[in-house]
């Protein structure tokens, strides 16, 4: 109890501030009334004189409210307010520490940020539905593989039936349809075969009509359709009327029957939401489509007690089902977990621990700057020494200045984020076109603020009380008493300045190449030159349905195409010039006159039999695809004149052979079969013989700051299987237009309705930009990661020239009374100059020669990198500038003293 | 006679005369100086000096509570009482003059 009353009074005291002053003053008011009548009344006293005694009885009235101050427990804040006051105010005085100061501090405590955020995010995210974090997948976890087993529709309806633990069990396929009024143009959509429980689970109600019902379901069921807000808006206009309507989906039509509230993009980013077309009760066990298996937690279990009864039905069925689920393990996840994969997590957290390293780097990096102005701040710590300031007060004192700066920096670099998060976000929605997940959210979490701010309190540790520990240590205090008053400087650093120099200066060697180039990268050119007249092309995604008739709509197509005026050289291929090519790692087969490669990185792609005719590109060696490379098993390729000079150092090509390293490798360059399990990657492919030599047209990378663009490449026949990707075909198709290109694009939509109506077209462009969304997007993502590079290079690059700066120039100054004297013995001034300046400029070739030797061979020798001779030269030059006038300045000072007064005090 | 301060020694001893005084009833600054000097016969003087910061700190301890209240002439006055957990646990004894130690007077 009594502690409660204690709390209870002296909580609103600690808190009263202002009102307690004024509470105090009315109490010494009244005590100091009632005296003063007191005596008028005891002793007859004049009312005057009467007050006189009484307030000469109660002493000072300022020093009894000091008393009560102390005794309110608020002396230590005062203490703490006052050394904030003298943190802003160094600050102020400092402008120069101050600024470099804080943009380190800031790019640290703003990378550890965003990385959080980032991981936070995309890793661990909360989703925006009632109860969302209730909500699960469930999925077959193949031990064998590693990777989980997604044709689970066999196990699906066993544990639908059987599970208790989890209700409103259902799943999901991502399927793209065109979407269109019955009769009218119709354009692709991304939505959802989806069980109707779903919409229970998520408890969002349509926005019109109704959700999808569990008697939608049923076999014989009317086809029907529920519409996302987007859609609705975009290809309906909104109309309040749209239910009820027919509208095309696909080759079939389904009736509207609702529309969904605006931001409803469950499973993940679907537009609209269809019943699952297939009877799930048919298929055998590992056998049907892939799909994904959601479901809600039943009230009051936990996702333990989810999983203890999943995987008893999980070993039931490895049981009773050896053949195909003997390696199988059911698992129960957070519902974002199916797609971001719950393992290892903790790795990404570990990569924190290399962003906080950063920010002690930094954070030394200001520690130094600060250390060269404590220096100069050494007879005040004297002096609060001598005042009777404990050691443990001048530390709080710049802790306080330290963490000024820092709080800074958090606030300046947590807006970095929040702005690069929302920015980064709008990228993400227009590269993916609107696939981003529902549940990514740009706004900051809190953790992330917290975690900033207790950045900020490390790298005050670190830039603040380091550098006042060794200016309080014992040893320099024991100087500071000696040298009182004699102007010289106490703290000895010697050969540790020198290092600190050094070490400055091979960060900034390091630093700057990689700034210039990615702030180069972004004043280039957006598209390079393909090496044909782009113009006069026009290009286009073509996506259709599996099946036999791949070759023969392609056939068809090129044929009414070429019954227009104009159009010619129509030709197909999975990627065009200008576009960003998957890249793979190869082999390269020895023959007898030269030697193999291992291990090379090239660019694939598959193309049509006449592509490099189509595209004007000479074959400089061999010959071009015939029909007969058609066949699955002819196994050739055409490699581009990269891979000869760069691969085969310009030796015959022609007969030599490449295999990818993994299978993988092979999916990516040659086609994706969906589904195929992973083990199988890790096989070696079949060997591909070049039978040809073509000139560069265009293979480009998604380039950024470190990618030229171009490079060695091979090229492979486009057959059904390579142009495979999903659970559909997606090529590309590009024909020469004699006139204006991009106006011939409504004819060729035309031409492909007429063909066939499934057929689905994307990025109808000229290509002489880029052909088409995903590639220009690519480039701007790869902007948008320079341009962050550039940004914390060139910070990064103005602090160690800061750092280089200041320290020099502390250095420097620290002789100001030694030159003094030097001189008023009569020492030659340009012997002094010349010595100072050798000093500086040795420490800078040195830091300069460390900082080359490693950019050599870490970028040269490990990351095969160019050599950037040039950026070395200029980085030198930059460096020297630098230490010139970080010597200049204070040396002239230095010989501009009288010599008696730097005998008496220098400062 | 003359009015001696109560000495430094004496810090403890205040806290508790505060106490004892504010058993009775309720009081404002000024009259627990007045009841002090009074009850000691004069010998005691309180210290404003002490006076104030001994009643801060015991409301601090949380063992006296203080309200603003009217004083006998009607002016605003702040008073203190002893909290109920302190109240409770003395013996509510009303004080009388003679329970007082008296120091030597002489």
């Amino acid at each position: 109890m009594k502690w409660f009353d204690a709390a209870r009074i002296r909580l609103p005291l600690l808190f009263a501030g202002r009102a307690a002053e004024a509470r105090m003053n009315d109490e010494f008011r009244f005590h100091i009334e009632m005296e003063t009548e007191r005596l008028m009344r005891a002793k007859g006293l004049a009312p005057d004189e009467a007050r006189r005694q009484a307030l000469a009885a109660f002493g000072g009235v300022e020093k009894h409210k000091e008393a009560l101050r102390d005794g309110r427990g608020l002396a230590w804040l005062r203490g703490w307010s006052l050394n904030v006051k003298l943190g802003v105010r160094m600050c102020a005085r400092y402008p120069g520490v101050t600024m470099a100061g804080v943009l380190a501090m800031a790019i640290g405590i703003g990378l550890g940020a965003a990385y959080l955020e980032g991981i936070n995010d995309f890793l661990h995210p909360a989703l925006p539905l009632d109860e969302g974090e209730r909500i699960v997948g469930l999925q077959n976890w193949d031990l064998e593989e590693n990777d989980p087993e997604l044709r689970s529709m066999h196990d699906f309806v066993g544990w639908r039936q059987e599970l208790g633990s989890v209700q409103n069990l259902g799943t999901f396929r991502s399927i793209e349809r065109n979407l269109g009024v019955a009769d009218g143009s119709a354009e692709p959509a991304q939505g959802a075969e989806i069980s109707p429980s779903a919409f229970r689970m998520v408890r969002v109600p349509a926005l019109l009509g109704r959700t999808l019902i569990d008697a939608d379901e049923q076999r014989g069921a009317p086809p029907v359709i529920v519409l996302g807000h987007q859609l609705w808006r975009n290809r309906f206009a909104g109309d309040p009327g749209v239910v009820g309507r027919a509208v095309q989906v696909g080759n079939s039509t389904s009736t509207v029957v609702g529309v969904m509230p605006e931001g409803f993009a469950f499973p993940v980013s679907h537009h609209f939401w269809v019943p699952p077309g297939s009877n799930a009760q048919a298929y055998e066990p590992r056998q049907g489509p892939p799909i994904r298996i959601f479901g809600r937690l039943a009230p009051g279990v936990s996702l333990e007690e989810a999983q203890a009864e999943l995987s008893a039905l999980g070993l039931r069925a490895s049981r009773e089902l050896p053949a195909t689920h003997e390696h199988l393990r059911p698992r129960v996840m957070k519902y974002t977990d199916l797609f971001v994969g719950d393992e290892d997590n903790w790795q990404a957290y570990l990569v924190q621990l290399f962003f906080v390293l950063l920010l002690l780097v930094l954070g030394s990096n200001v520690a130094t700057m600060v250390f060269a102005r404590t220096a100069t701040r050494e007879h005040e710590i004297a002096m609060r020494f001598a005042l009777g300031a404990s050691r443990g007060q001048i530390l709080a004192q710049f802790f306080a200045e330290a963490l000024v700066l820092a709080l800074a920096a958090t606030v300046l670099g947590l807006a970095a984020v929040a702005l690069g998060a929302q920015w980064f976000t709008r990228l993400l929605w227009d590269v993916t076109q609107g696939q981003i997940p529902f549940w990514l959210d740009d706004s900051l979490n809190v953790t992330t603020v917290l975690y900033a701010l207790v950045l900020a309190v490390l790298v005050s540790l670190v830039a603040g009380v380091m550098p006042a520990l060794k200016a309080t240590s014992s040893r320099a205090r024991a100087r500071l008493r000696h040298s009182a008053g004699a102007g010289d400087s106490a703290l000895r650093f010697g050969g540790l300045w020198s290092a600190v120099i050094v070490v400055q200066v091979v960060f900034t060697v390091l630093i700057l190449p990689p700034a210039i180039v990615s702030i180069s990268a972004l004043g280039e050119a957006d598209h390079t030159d393909p090496g044909f007249a782009a113009e006069q092309y026009l290009s286009a995604r073509v996506d259709m349905d599996m099946g036999p008739e791949f070759q023969a709509t392609c056939d068809e197509l090129r044929r009414r195409l070429l019954m227009k005026p104009g159009a010619s050289r129509v030709t197909f291929a999975s990627r065009l010039p200008g576009m960003g090519h998957p890249e793979a790692w190869v082999d390269v087969d020895g023959d007898g006159s030269a030697p193999g490669a291992a291990g090379e990185l090239v660019m694939a792609t598959a193309v049509g039999v006449n592509y490099f005719d189509a595209f004007g590109a000479e074959i400089v060696a061999g010959r071009a695809f015939n029909s007969g490379d058609l066949r699955t098993d002819a196994g050739v390729v055409v490699a581009n004149e990269y891979f000869v000079n760069e691969i085969l150092q310009g030796r015959n090509a022609i007969g030599r052979r490449i295999r990818y390293t993994t299978r993988y490798a092979q999916q990516a360059a040659t086609g994706q079969p969906q589904g195929l399990p992973r083990s199988v990657m890790r096989e070696r492919g079949q060997w591909y013989q070049i039978v040809g030599v073509v000139k560069n047209i265009g293979m480009d990378t998604t380039r950024d700051a470190f990618t030229s663009g171009q490079g060695p490449g091979v090229y492979h026949p486009l057959t059904p299987e390579a142009a495979a990707s999903g659970g559909s075909y997606s090529v590309r198709i590009a024909f020469h237009v004699r006139g204006d290109a991009a106006a011939f694009a409504p004819q060729l939509r035309e031409i492909a309705r007429d063909v066939d109506p499934g057929l689905r077209l994307y990025d109808v462009l000229r290509m002489d930009g880029p052909v088409d969304r995903v590639s220009r997007n690519q480039r701007r993502m790869g902007r948008f990661f320079s341009s962050i590079t550039g940004l914390v290079a060139l910070i990064a690059l103005l602090i160690s020239v800061a750092g280089t700066y200041s320290v020099m120039s502390f250095t420097v100054s620290r002789q100001t009374r030694e030159i003094g004297i030097r001189i008023a013995l009569g020492a030659d001034r340009r012997r002094i100059i010349a010595g100072v300046f050798s000093r500086a400029m040795v420490q800078i070739a040195v830091g300069i020669v460390l900082g080359a030797v490693t950019w050599f061979y870490v970028i040269v020798h490990v990351l095969g990198g160019r050599d950037r001779v040039g950026l070395l030269v200029v980085t030198a030059i930059v460096l020297m500038l630098v230490g010139l006038a970080a010597c200049g300045g204070p040396v002239r000072r230095a010989l501009r003293i009288e010599p008696i007064e730097a005998l008496r005090n220098v400062d | 006679m003359t009015r001696r301060p109560i000495p430094d020694i004496l810090a403890g001893t205040l806290d508790l005369l505060i106490l004892r005084t504010l058993q009775a009833e309720r009081m404002h600054g000024w009259a627990i100086s007045e009841r002090i000097q009074q009850i000691s016969q004069d010998v005691l003087q309180v210290n404003q000096g002490s006076l104030y910061p001994a009643l801060h700190r015991l409301e601090h301890r949380g063992w006296i509570e203080a309200e603003w209240g009217v004083s006998e002439l009607g002016r605003r006055a702040k008073y203190y009482q002893l909290t109920p957990s302190v109240a409770g646990s003395s013996p509510s004894k009303p004080v009388s003059g003679s329970a007082w130690p008296r120091p030597s007077a002489a």
